[in-house]
């Protein structure tokens, strides 16, 4: 019979296509996914480009870092007074009362681990890629600094951490995690920044402008020894820094935060930002056209009154970083401080071209300093001092020994690096905060020199302790 | 009729034969008796069996069937008495003979008739064999009500089924659940399945608006697991299995069906007039002020001193010399609207071909001025019979559908013209005098929003849907040896449809200029369908046994694009090509399934039945470490009133216990859920933007289907010749596997991962009774109740003491956690108004509270209210539903009156927060004015509060003031139906007439005071429903029918 001829082949016809895997293996055509990514040198570029992304992420550059390391000390205030149940956790951060619902501090948690896994990834998936060596060196060097940066601010605000050092594949890859010594958190962090230090090249083309160069992996040591109070090992990578002569310090102060070049001499390494709406644009400073114009939106960040008064008289940086009084957007004068170290006249709101220094040379010498100081009072240290108050139009230091010098780098970073996230890790590195804070009657605690584990992360992770005191 | 009544029809035939030569045989006297056989309207009833009932030979009945007229000749034996006329889906009649030569009968139907034969998941079965839980409904229970789909039709006639329109909008969406809510993130709606092809129930409005309910023949809807199993990894949801009509032997039938009518809104609402209105803002604001304008304010503050918020327009201050103008916003949006409806159909055909067609047309009007929704289709059916063992059918079904929609939910400031009308101020005028629309531009200086002006909208904002789809299948079917078929079906579903907005640069929700936007979204999707069926139905001796094994092929591709425009020269062109193209998409979806199935239906001495089924899934959208999920069921049925013991009894025409137990799947669960994506993660080197990706999921390669595992324990009985009917079920549906996006530690680098996790229990009762409480000749009434009990009840989520919040358009007031059911309202608990001084000294401190503000409940007892202080404050989910249909049938005029109704369930009226907002800013219902609390001396009714705006209190927070209970009872549908006589239909060259008189939801009775407590503006989303935020309400209709045969 016919027919019945064709519904055999038609049932032949069927059970052959079931055969076929491939059927029922379909993967998204209009989205992107991780089938076939991490193949070819291409894939390895992107997620780096990836990874360097991660530091503009709102828990880490984006804005946890200034409120965690600038707001919680002397130098900037909130800036509004009135307390509304949407603004607690701002106002935690000036009353130094955290609780662990704080989104602010969550979001630093989350965010350094969202970037340390995509460094993980990258690390972990590397070694086994067919892809040329050089490049392969390269993008490991690049993935471990910034997985050492991630974790040296973890293990800074938070002390023992996760340690996770490989790709996590599984959604309970992390639930019973436990926290790890900062000591073995610190073996990372060194063992990884020495390897990038080796990987990395010494600079970029112009394409590549804005990558880590091996410069900022010694920096970066430098500035771990010191935390550590390794004295001997700090001083020596950052006189290597120093000696390589590749970095200077630039005569003006402003031209440092300049808008129209993507590094200068003095940057070692920068959070890249550039304004064309396309969600590259910083959000560190306020909308204004030109120099005494109206401020009329974007970003208004609050220096305190002492910070004011802790400028010396004369200081260059003071009239660039920060400004007394503004005009509103209905022309009204406000008697306000505001930061105006990252205003971009006529830039619109978020989207200015000003890059976020990391690790500037300014920092290096002053480091170095610090270093060789805790060795001893040092004629070398005081020069490398009086360089950078010399282009702050400053006298030279009047520090004398160990002790007044001391408090003289404390000074100079504070003005050097104000609202650069760096005031609270400083005085907590000296072990000066609780007694800095305190002696100008601002509320502290002693539990204050880490913060609280997101109560988040330990409701989802029963190993997970809180801080002592909180 | 479907294929297996025509097999036994066949059978039928061949043994009337039989029966026949063996009568004239035995030869013999016999006298003559001719008739004609009609239905219940009259219209002559073709294959009808007449049998002669012989006392003496009982045994040896002889008979005959009825022509394509409806007429009979038959030998009647010397000495008999009666005459059995019988026919599929109708009672049967016995008729004394009395020596009569001419017996002319009509039959009334009888749908639940015990031989009544069902359409199950590939396959059909007699109705007295089913082990499951199964429910069927005719033609005729969804053509009597004037709606545009299967669904609206469907509400309250099916236990079980619950059906809510959640928009009254022409071709407005409906929310469908069978037994429940059974998952929290993937679909809820049960698989629809037309002509056995399963189809993605997609598109734009409502997509089953695409099948015109004047061609369906019957729907089924498979509940328990022993009947959705069948479906796998689809059918947890239910199954309901749309079958269409299909041709019949005989002369040309041809149908011509046209009804029109108006809708009205079913209610409005009691709003202000303009003096009202007035003393309303006049409190409203001077409240506000004191309470917010300082420690000086007083109520004597003229607008200069007062802030915007608090002032008042000056001429609205002297209430006894108001502007003369008091409109009545609801009525200059709301219309009387037509409905109309005109379908042709042709049915007919011979032993080789038959044929099923038709046309038809739908226009309805909204009641809502600028809605609509139209639909052409048209639909073609065949069945040849190309040999004795080989048949064929096709069905073809083009549908166009068009809806101009206004935009009907939300807030007025996305231009909803409902809360635009309900918010205007009585005295702003619909139009200026120099022909302009009157707006509230001015009134923004002082103090009053900015509403867009609901004539305006309605006029000038465009947002039409159009949607052309093709279901088209083709099926093959060769008998190898009798009883064993082979059936190959192909199948196509082909979905095209795109929605079109533009909204022009004269409207804007605010009092600057916006302006003018358009977007397009045009979607195709094309899903294909094979399947493959070998077949073995045969009775030995006391075993009869119907096997069923097979394999089906489907895939669906669904490609959309969106293209935004904005930067319009002008309002002229009226889409996208008049602006500047701004941006857009384009994705595509994927997905294929492939598998397996198997059942046998046993049946031993017609007393024992067992099913067991079995149906092996491989999905794409499973991980591919778990990409095939098998669903099997088991089910038993004993029908005791076959056992001698009941037999004898002649108690019980049926007396079944049916118990079942299976699992079936969701896959609802999105295409490619289990893979990593990657995002793009840019950065900026060498100053200019270069691309970066970082992995923002994880891939999950044990992702997979929700599992239902479900019990029914049934019970069936029927009783005096069937005139009683019960069915009774228990079930227990326990999901499992249920996807969530859980949290988990961020240590991982994500936030959340999709597992299956979750569980989620429905349990219920579903009782349906069915009778015909008088029967005599002329005068009928038949009648049927059910009702369904169901709880609904989370019993585990991703993490312990999980809140899951959604927002259904007024902030997340719906939670969903362990314990409580699916989408429970959480919010504060108003114990009442602060109305003594003591009060607000006395209770837990409420910040800003003063006298006539709402006291809400220190649930955490510490003393200060707060957001810990929410609570469920109800369940949005029915308790119970009900329906209840009647038909009183004399002579040749029939009355029917369908009610259904929903007991227990809970309804956030958002918009009430509006209408009923004692804000003194937008128009409120007339009540306020009556009701509120104004000093100690003049307290209110002693439920509402102050009428202040921006109360310190937050007296709008959402709270159980909000809050109504939304059971109904509603008089669904009426209709009053008068068949022509035959004879004078005959006279007129007709085989059969009948015009009708229909009222639909002619009224609800129901406490809700907002329009209908069925309105939900969340859709489908189940995890925060029976929220109404002033929807598009059902209308009432009254529609004139006529249907002729010719």
């Amino acid at each position: 019979m016919k027919a019945k001829h064709i519904f055999l082949v038609l049932f032949g016809a069927g059970i052959l296509t079931s055969c076929n895997d491939n059927f029922l293996a379909l993967t998204p055509q209009t989205d992107r996914n991780t089938v076939n990514f991490y193949q070819t040198a291409a894939d390895f570029n992107n997620a780096v480009v990836g990874s360097y992304a991660a530091l503009k992420l709102s828990g880490v550059y984006g804005t946890s870092l200034y409120w965690m390391g600038e707001v919680s000390t002397d130098n900037a205030d909130y800036g509004v007074t009135t307390r509304q149940a949407v603004n607690v956790d701002n106002f935690q951060f000036v009353d130094r009362t955290y609780t662990s619902l704080n989104d602010i501090i969550y979001a630093a948690w989350r965010d350094h681990y969202i970037g340390i896994s995509r460094t993980n990834a990258i690390l972990t998936r590397i070694e086994g890629a067919n892809i040329a060596a050089n490049l392969k060196t390269q993008y490991k060097g690049e993935a471990q600094f910034i997985r050492a940066l991630l974790y040296f601010d973890l293990v800074r605000l938070f002390g023992d951490v996760p340690l996770v050092t490989t790709e996590i594949t599984s959604p309970d890859g992390a639930s019973s995690l436990n926290r790890m010594s900062a000591e073995d958190i610190y073996k990372l962090i060194i063992s990884d920044l020495q390897s990038a230090e080796q990987a990395l090249p010494v600079s970029y083309g112009t394409a590549d402008v804005g990558r880590v160069p091996q410069g900022a992996a010694k920096a970066l040591l430098g500035k771990v020894y010191l935390t550590r109070k390794d004295w001997a090992a700090a001083a020596g990578k950052l006189k290597e820094v120093i000696s390589s002569a590749k970095y200077q310090l630039l005569p003006k102060y402003a031209d440092v935060f300049s808008f129209a070049t993507p590094t200068n001499a003095e940057i070692l390494f920068n959070v890249q930002y550039k304004s064309g709406n396309t969600g590259q644009g910083s959000n560190f400073g306020p909308v204004q056209a030109s120099e005494g114009s109206r401020i009329t939106g974007g970003s208004m960040r609050y220096p305190t009154a002492d910070m004011d008064a802790a400028y010396e008289t004369g200081d260059l940086r003071k009239s660039f970083s920060m400004r007394s009084s503004y005009i509103d957007a209905t022309g009204q004068t406000i008697n306000q401080r505001y930061v105006s170290k990252y205003v971009q006249f006529g830039s619109l709101a978020g989207d200015s071209d000003i890059d976020f220094p990391v690790l500037r040379y300014a920092d290096v010498l002053l480091m170095y300093a610090e270093a060789l100081n805790e060795v001893g009072f040092n004629p070398e240290a005081v020069m490398y001092l009086n360089q950078v108050r010399k282009r702050a139009g400053l006298a030279d230091t009047k520090a004398t020994d160990q002790a007044s010098f001391r408090l003289a780098i404390e000074q100079e970073r504070r003005v050097e690096f104000a609202f650069e996230n760096q005031r609270w890790f400083d005085l907590v590195r000296t072990g000066r905060y609780v007694a800095v804070m305190a002696a100008k009657k601002l509320p502290v605690k002693d539990f204050n020199m880490l913060y609280l584990i997101p109560q988040r992360e330990i409701d989802l992770n029963k190993n997970l302790k809180q801080n002592p005191g909180y | 009729m479907n294929k297996l009544s025509h097999y036994q029809s066949r059978a039928w035939l061949l043994g009337l034969v039989w029966l026949l030569t063996v009568s004239q045989l035995l030869g013999q006297t016999t006298h003559t008796v001719t008739g004609q056989v009609s239905d219940e309207i009259g219209q002559p009833l073709p294959g009808v069996t007449v049998l002669v009932k012989n006392p003496a030979t009982a045994d040896r009945n002889n008979g005959t069937t009825t022509d394509a007229k409806g007429a009979y000749r038959l030998a009647v034996p010397a000495g008999s008495a009666t005459l059995v006329v019988s026919y599929l889906g109708y009672t049967s009649q016995e008729i004394a003979i009395n020596n009569r030569s001419v017996i002319d009968v009509q039959l009334a139907p009888d749908t639940k008739a015990l031989n009544e034969v069902v359409v199950i998941g590939y396959g059909t079965q007699q109705k007295k064999d089913l082990t499951g839980a199964v429910a069927s409904v005719t033609a005729k229970d969804i053509q009597r009500l004037p709606v545009s789909g299967l669904d609206q039709a469907l509400q309250g006639q099916v236990p079980g089924l619950q059906i809510s329109s959640t928009s009254g909008a022409p071709g407005g969406n409906t929310n469908i659940l069978v037994r429940g809510i059974g998952s929290v993130s993937g679909g809820n709606e049960p698989l629809f399945v037309v002509d056995g092809f399963p189809i993605n129930n997609s598109g734009v409005g409502n997509p089953l608006n695409t099948i015109n309910p004047g061609d369906i023949e019957s729907i089924e809807i498979l509940k328990d697991a022993s009947a959705t199993a069948i479906y796998g990894s689809r059918g947890s949801n239910g199954v309901v299995i749309v079958s269409t009509k299909r041709g019949k032997s005989g002369k040309a039938q041809i149908t011509v069906d046209a009804y029109t009518g108006v809708q009205e809104p079913a209610r409005l609402l009691k709003m202000m007039n303009s003096r009202q209105f007035a003393e309303f803002v006049i409190e409203g604001h001077n409240n506000g002020w004191l309470d917010n304008g300082g420690p000086t304010a007083k109520i004597t503050d003229p607008n200069s001193v007062r802030s915007t918020s608090y002032r008042i327009p000056e001429e609205w201050q002297n209430l006894n010399n108001l502007p003369a103008i008091d409109t009545d916003w609801q009525k200059v949006i709301f219309r009387t609207a037509p409905i109309q409806n005109y379908q042709i159909s042709a049915v007919g055909g011979n032993d080789k071909l038959r044929y099923s067609m038709s046309g038809g047309y739908f226009n309805q009007k909204g009641i809502l001025i600028s809605s609509g929704f139209q639909r052409y289709s048209a639909r073609i059916n065949l069945d040849g019979q190309l040999s004795p063992r080989l048949k064929v059918s096709m069905n073809l079904a083009p549908t166009y559908t068009a809806t101009d929609n206004v935009p009907s939910t939300g807030h007025y400031g996305d231009f909803n013209v409902v809360a635009e009308a309900l918010s205007m101020p009585p005295l702003i005028p619909v139009y200026n005098p120099d022909g302009t629309y009157g707006n509230t531009n001015a009134l923004t200086n002082v103090g009053m929003g900015a509403i867009p002006n609901p004539v305006q909208t309605g006029n000038e904002y465009k947002s039409a849907n159009s949607q052309f789809r093709v279901l088209g299948n083709l099926f093959g079917e060769y008998e190898i040896m009798s009883g064993l078929k082979l059936k190959v079906s192909v199948g196509t579903d082909f979905n095209y449809y795109t929605t079109n907005t533009f909204k022009p640069s004269t409207l804007s929700s605010s009092a600057s200029v916006s302006p003018a936007t358009a977007s397009i979204v045009n979607t195709s999707d094309v899903n294909w369908l094979n399947e493959n069926t070998i077949n073995y139905r045969r009775t030995f001796g006391a075993h009869a046994i119907d096997a069923l094994a097979g394999f089906t092929i489907q895939k669906s591709t669904t490609t959309e694009t969106t293209t935004r425009a904005t930067n319009f020269a002008d309002d002229l062109l009226q889409n996208i090509n008049g602006g500047q193209i701004t941006g857009g998409g384009y994705s595509i979806g994927q997905w294929s399934l492939f598998s397996y199935l198997g059942r046998v239906n046993y049946a031993y001495n017609d007393r024992y039945l067992v099913t067991a089924t079995i149906r092996a899934d491989g999905s794409s959208r499973f991980g591919s470490a778990n990409r095939w999920g098998t669903f099997p069921s088991f089910s038993v049925g004993w029908r005791l009133s076959e056992e001698p013991f009941l037999k004898d009894l002649k108690l019980f025409d049926d007396f079944k216990i049916r118990a079942g137990y299976g699992f079936s799947g969701n896959n609802a669960i999105g295409n490619y859920r289990y893979l990593g994506l990657l995002s793009a993660t840019n950065y900026v080197l060498g100053n200019t933007q270069v691309p970066g990706l970082s992995q923002n999921s994880f891939t999950n390669n044990n992702l997979g289907w929700e599992t239902s595992k479900q019990v029914d324990i049934g019970l069936d009985l029927a009783f005096f010749n069937g005139r009683l009917q019960f069915t009774g079920d228990y079930y227990n549906r326990r999901n499992t596997d249920m996807l969530l996006n859980k949290a988990i530690p961020s240590v991982t680098g994500y936030t959340s991962a999709w597992v299956n996790i979750g569980e989620l229990e429905n349990k219920g009762v579903e009782l349906a009774l069915s009778g015909k409480p008088l029967a005599t000749r002329d005068f009928q009434w038949t009648s049927s109740f059910n009702i369904t009990f169901n709880r609904n009840k989370v019993l585990r989520l991703g993490t312990d003491g999980e809140q899951l919040f959604s927002d259904g358009g007024r902030g997340d007031v719906s939670i969903t956690q362990v314990g409580q059911p699916i989408g429970s309202f959480y919010g504060h608990q108003v114990e009442g108004i602060f109305m003594t001084q003591e009060q607000l000294s006395s209770h837990a401190k409420q910040t800003g509270a003063k006298l006539g503000d709402f006291m809400y409940k220190d649930i955490d007892g510490n003393g200060v209210i707060s957001d810990a202080d929410r609570t469920i404050l109800g369940n949005p989910q029915a308790r119970a539903f009900y329906g209840f249909n009647n038909t009183f049938t004399y002579k040749n005029w029939s009355l029917n009156i369908l009610m259904n109704g929903v007991q227990g369930k809970d309804v956030f009226w958002a918009g009430a927060v509006f209408v009923r907002g004692y804000h003194g800013v937008q128009n409120n219902l007339a009540e306020v004015i009556d009701n509120y609390y104004k000093s100690p001396d003049q307290p209110g009714d002693g439920n509402s509060p102050r009428i202040i705006r921006g109360a310190l209190n937050n007296n709008l927070r959402y709270s159980s003031f909000f809050n109504f209970d939304g059971s109904y009872l509603r008089i669904r549908n009426v209709t009053l139906n008068y068949n022509l006589p035959s004879n004078l239909a005959k006279r007129i060259g007709m085989q059969g007439g009948r015009i009708y008189l229909t009222s639909n939801n002619l009224y609800t009775f129901t406490k809700y005071p907002g329009y209908d407590p069925e309105i939900s503006n969340s859709g489908d989303n189940m995890l925060a429903s029976g929220i109404d935020y002033l929807g598009y309400p059902p209308a009432r209709s009254y529609t004139l029918g006529l249907s002729l045969t010719f």
